[in-house]
C-alpha cells in the first residue's frame, strides 16, 4: 500500500496573500492540535499539582482570601460599597472568581509561548496546541472555582434559575475576550519583555474599573467609565444569569461578545503570521 | 504461461523519488539584538499587510546565514552536511523543517519531517519517563494510536530499566538523552534530520541507534546528517554538502566532500596544505621543534615503492617517516584501523608494545614500518589513526588523525570477511 504523503512548499511569500489557503491551513492545524493540546494540558496540570501539598485548593484560595479582606473592610466601614443583590461575601467571591478567570485567559497565550520556547525554537508542530492547552487550564481552574461558588450559593441560600446554565455560555464569551486580547499581545510579548510586565500593571486598575468588588454604579462619570469597560457587560451578564435570571444589559453583552469573537479571530491570524518570525529570533 | 501471484510491481522510479528539493534558499539574520527585535516588528507588519518580498536585501547589522543553497534528496538517501561551526547547517535544517521561512527561494518537502535535533522536546522534569514519552511523541506528530503501538518498543529501546517510572529530574543527562532519542527514532518519518546527536549514550546504545537508523533507511527514510564526526558521514552518507558562511561551496559524494572540508579545516589552521600524492600522505610542518614529528605516511611494497592501494592477501608495509628532535626511547607505535565503507567499527587495534616491540629514536630523521606480510582486510575504504606514544603511560608524542587508504580484492574475496592466508594440499596420513 502506498503511503499517502503530503507535499508542502515553503516560500518567502506572505501567507496573507492567499487568504483562503491561510484559513484552510489554520483550520487544519486547529484540528491537528487537539490531541497534542490535550497531552500538554494533562502534562501541565499533573506537573503543577504533583509537587504541591495543597494541590487544587490553590485554585480557590485567592478569591476566598480577597473576599475575606474586603468583607472585613466593608463591615468596619473602611470602604464605602453600595448594596449588592446577593449577600456581599457571595457577591465578592463569585465576582472575583469570574475576574480571575478572565485574567488567567488574558495571561494564557503569553505564558504558553514563554513556557514552550524550547519546543517552539526546535520543532515544528501546530502552534495552536499550546494556546488550546492553556485554555484548557483556564477551564479546569474555573471548574475548581465552581465548587467554591456552588458551596457559596448553598451556604447563603441563594436561589438559582435554569438560566444559570446559560451563565456558562456567557462565561465562554468572557474567556474569549481574555484570550483574544492575550493572543494579540503574545507575539509582541515574545519579542519584547515589556509586554509581560505591562499586563500585571494594567490588570490591577482594570479590576477597580470593573464591578467586581462593588455593584454596578448607576450614575456619575464613573459609571460611564465602568460601562465602557468591555469586561463589565460580560461579567454582569454572567452574574445576572446565575442569580436573578434577568439581564440588565443585553445589548451591551451582545456587542462585546461579537467584538470578542472578532478580536479572537484577528488575533489568531496575527499569531499565525507572526510566530515564524518570532521563532527565528529565539535561540535554539 | 505462468500465473504469477499478485504482488506489488517493483517500480524503479520509486527509489529515485524526490522527497526534498531546496531551490536557491537564502535567509538573513541580524547580529544586533535590539535591532533584530525592531526588524521583527517590521517583518510582522510586512507579513500582515502582504508586502511583496522581491529582491530582499540586507538591512543594517544583517548578514546572510544562508545564501542560494540548493540541494536535492531522494527516498532512502542519506545526505551529509558538513561545515565549520556557524556555517549555517542548523539554520538550513530549521528551514527544511519549516520552522523558519526563507527570504529567497523555496523548499518542497514530500512527507513527514522529523528532527532529531532537540532530544526531549516537551519533557517536563516532574513527570515520569513514561508520561514524558507520550508528550514527546505527540509533539513529534504522532497520534494516540501510533504512540501506543510503539510505546513498548520505545521503552525497550531506551533501556533505562526501572527508572522509566521515576520523575525525569532524577535522570542523568545521558538517560534523559537516551529517552529522547528512543522516542524520536520511533516516529518513522519520511525525512529524518539528525543534528549532532549521534554522540549520545554509551557505545552499546550508540550501536543500537546505528542499527535502527539503517533499518529505517532500508524502509525508505531519507536522512540529513549534520555532525563533525567525518567518519560517521563517510560511513553513513551517500552524498554530502559542504557549507561555508551560508553558502554551498562544494557538493558531491560523501568521501570527496569530507576530504575537501578537512583540507580546508587544516588549511585554516597551519596555513599549509595536506598533499595526498599517489597515496602518500605528507603532513605539514609543526611550529614547535621538540619531540617527534611524523612527516609522511604511506603504504609501500617490498621494493619500497609507494602503493596506490592495498590488495587483500598481498604484502603491504605501512611506512611512517619523520624527524626526531630529541633522543627518546621505548616508543610504541599504535595503528588503529576503522572501516569506513560499512558500519564504521574499529577493525584492527595494533600496538607495537603488545608485541613486545618498542623503538628508540636518535635525533634526526627516522622511518618506521609496520610490515604486513599479507593484507588481511577485505575490499573497502579504511582510515588509520596512527600515533607514537611512550610505552609506559601511552602519552602521545605524535599522531596522525586519519590516513585513508583503499583496499581492493579480486572476486574470490567477495564472500570473505577477511583474507585468510592458506594452502591447499592433499596429505597421506599413512606416511606421517
Amino acid at each position: 500500500m502506498i503511503k499517502q504523503r503530503k507535499t508542502v512548499v515553503y516560500s518567502p511569500e506572505s501567507r496573507i496573500r492567499n487568504p483562503l489557503k491561510l484559513l484552510s491551513e489554520m483550520w487544519q492545524d486547529l484540528l491537528a492540535s487537539r490531541e497534542l493540546a490535550w497531552r500538554l494540558l494533562v502534562r501541565d496540570i499533573s506537573a503543577q499539582y504533583r509537587q504541591s501539598l495543597l494541590g487544587v485548593v490553590w485554585a480557590f484560595f485567592p478569591p476566598i482570601v480577597t473576599a475575606l479582606g474586603l468583607v472585613v473592610a466593608k463591615n468596619a466601614g473602611a470602604v464605602n460599597i453600595g448594596a449588592t443583590d446577593i449577600p456581599y461575601p457571595a457577591y465578592v467571591m463569585f465576582s472575583m472568581s469570574l475576574w480571575q478567570t478572565f485574567v488567567e485567559a488574558l495571561n494564557g497565550p503569553l505564558a504558553a509561548v514563554g513556557a514552550a520556547k524550547p519546543m517552539l525554537a526546535k520543532i515544528k508542530f501546530p502552534r495552536e496546541a499550546i494556546i488550546l492547552a492553556k485554555l484548557g487550564e483556564v477551564f479546569f481552574n474555573f471548574g475548581i472555582k465552581l465548587i467554591l461558588i456552588i458551596g457559596l450559593f448553598l451556604w447563603f441560600k441563594i436561589s438559582i434559575t435554569w438560566n444559570a446554565v446559560l451563565a456558562f455560555v456567557a462565561l465562554i464569551h468572557l474567556i474569549v475576550l481574555g484570550t483574544g486580547i492575550g493572543l494579540l499581545l503574545a507575539p509582541f510579548g515574545g519579542l519584547y519583555g515589556d509586554v509581560g510586565r505591562l499586563i500585571p500593571l494594567a490588570v490591577t486598575p482594570w479590576l477597580l474599573l470593573t464591578p467586581v468588588i462593588y455593584p454596578v454604579p448607576k450614575q456619575g462619570w464613573f459609571s460611564i467609565v465602568v460601562n465602557w469597560n468591555p469586561v463589565t457587560p460580560l461579567l454582569v451578564t454572567i452574574r445576572d444569569l446565575a442569580t436573578t435570571g434577568v439581564l440588565s444589559n443585553p445589548s451591551g453583552f451582545w456587542v462585546v461578545s461579537v467584538l470578542s469573537f472578532a478580536l479572537l479571530f484577528v488575533a489568531w491570524i496575527l499569531y499565525r503570521l507572526s510566530m515564524p518570525l518570532i521563532i527565528e529570533r529565539m535561540s535554539s | 504461461m505462468l500465473n504469477l501471484p499478485e504482488q506489488e510491481l517493483y517500480n524503479p522510479s520509486d527509489d529515485k523519488e524526490l522527497v526534498l528539493s531546496v531551490k536557491n534558499v537564502s535567509k538573513r539574520f541580524c547580529r544586533d539584538l535590539k535591532r533584530s527585535l525592531l526588524y521583527g516588528i517590521q517583518d510582522i507588519a510586512g507579513e500582515v499587510f502582504g508586502a511583496q518580498r522581491q529582491n530582499v536585501k540586507l538591512r543594517k547589522s544583517e548578514f546572510w546565514a544562508l545564501k542560494d543553497v540548493c540541494l536535492e534528496l531522494r527516498r532512502g538517501e542519506a545526505l551529509g552536511l558538513v561545515g565549520a561551526n556557524g556555517a549555517g547547517k542548523t539554520t538550513l535544517l530549521r528551514v527544511i523543517s519549516g520552522l523558519i521561512t526563507p527570504d529567497h527561494g523555496s523548499i518542497e518537502v514530500k512527507g513527514r519531517v522529523a528532527p532529531l535535533i532537540a532530544l526531549g522536546a516537551g519533557f517536563n522534569p516532574i513527570l515520569t519517563g513514561r508520561e514524558n514519552i507520550y508528550v514527546n511523541m505527540s509533539i513529534l506528530g504522532l497520534s494516540k494510536e501510533e504512540i501506543e503501538d510503539r510505546f513498548d518498543e520505545v521503552v525497550d529501546f531506551a533501556g533505562i530499566g526501572e527508572s522509566i517510572d521515576s520523575p525525569l529530574q532524577s535522570y542523568s543527562s545521558g538517560m534523559a538523552a537516551r529517552l529522547g532519542f528512543a522516542s524520536a527514532i520511533h516516529t518513522e518519518p519520511d525525512i529524518l534530520l539528525i543534528d549532532e546527536v549521534l554522540a549520545v549514550g554509551d557505545a552499546k546504545f550508540r550501536a543500537k541507534c546505528y542499527r535502527r537508523l539503517s533499518h529505517l533507511r532500508e524502509k525508505g527514510t531519507s536522512f540529513i546528517l549534520v555532525t563533525h564526526d567525518s567518519l560517521s558521514i563517510m560511513a553513513i552518507c551517500d552524498t554530502a554538502i559542504y557549507l561555508s558562511k551560508g553558502q554551498n561551496v562544494f557538493s558531491g559524494t560523501a568521501n570527496v566532500v569530507v576530504n575537501k572540508y578537512e583540507e580546508d579545516l587544516f588549511l585554516g589552521d597551519s596555513g599549509r596544505e595536506f598533499s595526498n600524492v599517489g597515496n602518500e600522505m605528507i603532513l605539514p610542518d609543526k611550529q614547535d621543534n621538540y619531540g617527534l614529528h611524523i612527516k609522511s605516511v604511506s603504504f609501500r611494497d617490498k621494493n619500497y615503492k609507494v602503493l596506490e592501494y592495498l590488495s587483500s592477501g598481498r604484502l603491504a608495509n605501512l611506512t611512517i617517516s619523520g624527524i626526531a628532535f630529541e633522543k627518546v626511547n621505548n616508543i610504541n607505535l599504535s595503528v588503529i584501523i576503522n572501516c569506513l565503507s560499512g558500519s564504521n567499527e574499529e577493525i584492527l587495534v595494533l600496538k607495537s608494545s603488545f608485541d613486545d616491540q618498542t623503538f628508540d629514536f636518535d635525533i634526526g630523521k627516522f622511518t618506521l614500518q609496520l610490515q604486513l606480510p599479507y593484507c588481511g582486510l577485505k575490499a573497502g575504504i579504511y582510515s588509520a589513526k596512527i600515533n607514537l606514544s611512550d610505552s609506559l603511560y601511552f602519552n602521545i608524542l605524535a599522531f596522525v588523525e586519519s590516513f585513508k587508504f583503499t583496499v581492493k580484492s579480486n572476486e574470490n574475496m567477495s564472500k570473505c570477511s577477511f583474507y585468510q592466508p592458506r594452502n591447499w594440499i592433499m596429505i597421506d596420513e599413512d606416511s606421517l
